[in-house]
């Protein structure tokens, strides 16, 4: 013990140097003055210090003394500076508390954050940066946070990892959850015993416990803090401003106590053993008296070198999680634009192409009532087909809508429960006007059928009238048949015609989008091609499907078997904008 | 007695084809391109009944609704939403907001005039 502090003061005397060399003569006459002046001050002062068990950084070793990195550091300083320090054994939240009111005068490893600047004096220089780093179960392949989707993620109850993974969750709109546990021991042991698949704790304590667990770190790291002593604002200036000048020195050289701590704490299980057994040598060799100077300079070389692998690897890893956070933040915003633009564009098109449509549409509709006066019967036909291609654009228009809805998942079912009787009237006797127009018969038959069903009305109306409507399109003498009946706690409900068919090759190409079966060289029925692929999604998503069969010349029968009761899958909000 | 309806919608050709239809039935009409507009002529001349587009500059109509329903003389006015959004759930969100009740574009020039009247009578 006495040797290390003598190294101590050696360091720190070495490093003053260092000081005078790099930022001029008067920066450090005033730091020295400063130094010594508070120092004197201070001298032989006992401090309250707030402990919480967080180890390898904070906690109570098993002959019940205060341990890790930060009383470790904070124990040398003390030693140097000549203060008492007196533990206070508390949890996190007591101890904030305490320091708030003064009854505490220091409390180790708290990160900086505005909100705690308020009320908590830090500081300058950083005792440690830490960072939330997840571990999973040996030869995972997690290597980025796309890999989570789908994952359980294990993370502390209440903690700010568990916060970031849900918000991070939601963000990019991933298929995982969350697993909690009260302490990080019971974090690690959920993906060991595969009850989760990710791990989330900070790296210190990852870093000291994983190997246990059988887990190793994965390339995923986040939320970077730095970690200070605090002191009761305007309380214990003087005290955070000694620490600070230690902190700074002590960083400064790669060969100072704190890399020795930082290596005692932050080694994982197994590199345990190479000090162990270099000890153990060094002591035979320091029984056979052999070569006892090439042992001290091998000893001091291999200190030397691992310290400085560990500095090397401590400025990695700060670069790391910078770079990371950063591609994260990136993408994260580029997701964020994407969706809103996407967003944008839908309700921009939605209301902007349809807008000059409804006068367009309006209007005909007013001079085809014969609403300002009486029309002949050329004005009467010329109207009636800006009517209908203004109609079609506009069932064109909903399609395209309807397709991009889809295509960007957020085609959304509103479910509520409907008598289905009125739904298929309706739906029969708005198609009514057009098969009498082409002198077709509209049958309706309702078999075994519930009164009711939980659906998304508008929907299923959508797809109705899109087969009826083809069924009409394509018929042009004979029937079209809407019948619908229970079966097996399945609403069936047939289109059947006798219209012109479809060729057996052509069938299963019928639900791809722009598809329609044409007819010699002129395309002669109109329509975007769109409605059974977009019918076939909807019925999709209400858990059903379409079926279809058909022989050219004699007719076709497409079924929908759908269940009576839908189950909403997609809750999000309809946005606004 | 004469029927006063508070149109507010940006688009002149929606509007002129709306007052055509109304007027037709001896509705007297007001116009307003503007939520704000809108918002002053309502508290002006109390209407019978508004009809509110959902897309309009500056303030929405989801917006224009929550301030006609927080306002103690406009709270009662049954509000219909008349509205080309073809996204599934505006509906929904008009609704929440206090509409009355909702007519989706393109209206259709026989029923128009009707439904309004239909609004009319289940405010009573």
């Amino acid at each position: 013990m006495r040797d290390l502090i003598a190294n101590d003061s050696r360091s720190i005397m070495s490093a003053g140097d260092g000081v005078k060399t790099t930022q001029g003569a008067f920066c450090a006459l005033f730091a020295l003055l400063i130094f010594l002046t508070f120092g004197s001050q201070l001298h032989g002062r006992t401090l309250r210090v707030g402990l919480t068990q967080n180890p390898p950084k904070t906690y109570w070793d098993e002959h019940g003394e205060a341990a890790g990195i930060f009383v470790d550091i904070l124990n040398h300083i003390a030693t140097a500076e000549g203060w008492e320090i007196e533990y206070h054994k508390d949890n996190w939240d007591n101890n904030l508390r305490l320091l708030q009111i003064g009854e505490l005068d220091l409390v180790p490893d708290v990160a900086y954050s505005s909100e705690r600047a308020k009320l908590l004096d830090f500081h300058q220089s950083p005792v440690l940066f830490s960072w939330t780093q997840l571990y999973a179960r040996k030869g995972n392949a997690i290597k980025s946070f796309e890999d989570l989707d789908g994952l359980r993620l294990a993370v502390l109850h209440n903690s700010i990892q568990a916060n970031v993974l849900s918000d991070m969750i939601t963000g990019f709109g991933m298929n995982s959850s969350l697993v909690t546990a009260d302490t990080f021991e019971d974090v690690l042991a959920l993906v060991q015993d595969h009850k989760a698949d990710v791990a989330a704790t900070n790296n210190y304590f990852g870093r000291m416990n994983a190997l246990r667990y059988n887990l190793e770190e994965t390339g995923i790291l986040f939320e970077p803090a730095s970690l200070f002593f605090a002191a009761p604002k305007g309380r214990n200036a003087e005290i955070l401003d000694t620490i600070d000048q230690h902190i700074i020195q002590l960083k400064r050289r790669p060969d100072t106590v704190y890399y020795k701590i930082l290596r005692k704490h932050s080694s994982e299980a197994q590199e345990y053993r190479i000090p162990l057994w270099i000890i153990w040598g060094g002591s035979i060799l320091l029984v056979t008296l052999v070569l006892s100077m090439v042992g001290a300079v091998l000893f001091k070389h291999q200190v030397r070198k691992r310290t400085a692998e560990l500095m090397q690897a401590n400025l990695e890893m700060e670069q790391r999680i910078e770079e990371r956070t950063e591609e994260l933040a990136l993408a994260m915003h580029k997701a964020q634009v994407a969706d809103m633009l996407k967003s944008a564009f839908l309700a921009t098109m939605s209301h902007e192409l349809r807008t000059p449509l409804n006068s367009v549409i309006g209007f005909t509709g007013i001079l085809l009532k014969e609403m300002p006066g009486a029309l002949n019967p050329e004005q009467l036909k010329m109207l009636k087909i800006v009517q209908t291609s203004g109609r079609h654009l506009l069932s064109l228009i909903n399609d395209v809508l309807d397709i991009s809805k889809i295509e960007a998942g957020e085609l959304e079912l509103h479910y509520t429960e409907l008598e289905l009787a009125p739904l298929l009237e309706k739906v029969i006797s708005t198609m009514g006007a057009q098969a009498q127009e082409k002198g077709i018969e509209l049958i309706l038959k309702a078999g075994e059928s519930p009164r009711t069903i939980h659906t998304d009305g508008r929907r299923l109306d959508q797809v109705l009238f899109n087969l009826l409507g083809n069924a009409v399109k394509f018929t042009l003498t004979g029937h079209v048949c809407l019948s619908s009946f229970e079966h097996e706690g399945l609403l069936h409900l047939s289109i059947e015609d006798t219209g012109i068919g479809i060729p057996a090759d052509m069938l299963d190409k019928l639900f791809q989008p722009f598809m329609q079966v044409e007819m010699g060289m002129d395309r002669k029925y109109e329509g975007s091609g769109l409605g059974l692929f977009i019918s076939q999604k909807i019925i999709g998503k209400m858990g059903g499907e379409i079926s279809v069969t058909s022989e050219v010349g004699i007719g076709s029968n497409f079924t929908i078997i759908l269940p009576l009761r839908g189950e909403e899958l997609s809750c999000k909000k309809p946005s606004s904008s | 007695m004469q029927k006063t309806v508070l149109i507010i919608e940006d688009n002149r050709d929606n509007y002129f084809l709306m007052q055509y239809l109304l007027e037709r039935e001896d509705f007297r009409v007001m116009g307003a391109d503007s939520g704000w507009l809108g918002i002053e002529m309502a508290l002006y001349n109390i209407p019978d009944i508004i009809l509110l587009d959902i897309q309009l500059p500056g303030m929405d109509g989801y917006t224009v609704m929550r301030r006609l329903r927080a306002t103690p003389e406009l709270a009662e006015i049954p509000i219909v939403a008349v509205s080309s959004y073809a996204m599934v759930g505006h509906r929904e969100l008009a609704m929440a907001c206090g509409a009355s009740g909702y007519i989706e574009k393109p209206i259709d020039p026989d029923k128009f005039s009707e439904e309004i009247q239909a609004f009319l009578r289940s405010q009573k």
